[in-house]
């Protein structure tokens, strides 16, 4: 996998859209649920997915190959949802809260004319719960919980994302995780 | 319980794979003999467990399409030349 990336990204320096489009869907899901978590909405996490391709294009020759593409990705991707987290005025930001318990997931997939099992229900209610507590930490656990369960990725690999030490990023997760185990204990 | 303030610390660094063995000793046998923290160990566990489980959303279909319609110009002509 990482031999075909790079050669896409060689195809794409010198102007292929097409061999674009196959790194936009490899890396899509990926791009899109860490905007969903970081923001708790699906309207924000398409444009900040879409937003985080269009830069990675345009700046495509001022990635370094001696890096993972991926981490190069992930933290334009990151830094955009940060970004937005530290614009979003107070008010704004507890509709954004709000909204981040809309995570319905299970709705689309259940045709609208059979009633919903009470099992199904409750894994909604419980889905709803927690992303809702991931959106609630401060932004700067958030991130790193984020890149940790939800993109699964290495202590090493957050650390060069965020640009932060490693020490930095394992305090981070810590107090993350202690905050949303408060949170979660009695569900 | 005064339980020593590293068992919490031990806890974290063994969730993230980052214990060294002499630690993992000192917290196995605390966990061994103390209820409360073995009550906070599952908490953190299971927070874990429940973080993990909410992995599943997908991008829209149409979203590799909307990001190449996006995409600057410019490119497109340095592509279609080749």
């Amino acid at each position: 996998m990482d031999a075909l990336v790079k050669k896409r990204i060689k195809q794409i320096k010198k102007g292929d859209q097409d061999a674009f489009a196959e790194i936009v869907e490899l890396y899509k899901d990926k791009l899109y649920q860490l905007g969903y978590r970081m923001l708790g909405n699906r309207h924000e996490a398409e444009e900040i997915a879409q937003e985080a391709f269009i830069r990675a294009y345009v700046n495509i020759n001022s990635y370094n190959q001696e890096y993972k593409f991926s981490t190069w990705l992930y933290r334009i991707a990151t830094n955009l949802c940060i970004d937005r987290i530290r614009k979003k005025k107070p008010d704004y930001y507890l509709d954004a809260e709000m909204a981040g318990t809309e995570g319905l997931t299970l709705y689309s997939r259940i045709p609208s004319d059979s009633p919903l099992p009470e099992k199904e229900v409750e894994m909604m209610e419980l889905q709803e719960t927690i992303q809702g507590e991931i959106v609630k930490l401060p932004e700067k656990y958030r991130s790193v919980i984020v890149l940790k369960y939800i993109e699964e990725l290495s202590l090493n690999e957050i650390s060069e994302i965020l640009d932060l030490p490693l020490g930095t990023v394992k305090t981070r997760i810590h107090r993350g995780r202690e905050a949303l185990r408060k949170q979660l204990r009695h569900v | 319980m005064n339980c020593p303030e590293e068992i919490i610390v031990y806890m974290h660094e063994y969730l993230d794979d980052d214990l060294d063995p002499e630690h993992e000793q000192v917290l196995k046998d605390h966990l061994g003999t103390c209820k409360a923290c073995q009550t906070v160990f599952h908490e953190m566990k299971k927070t874990v467990a429940l973080i993990r489980s909410t992995a599943n959303v997908h991008a829209p279909d149409n979203f590799t399409q909307s990001v190449m319609a996006k995409l600057p110009k410019e490119k497109k002509k340095i592509g279609m030349q080749r």
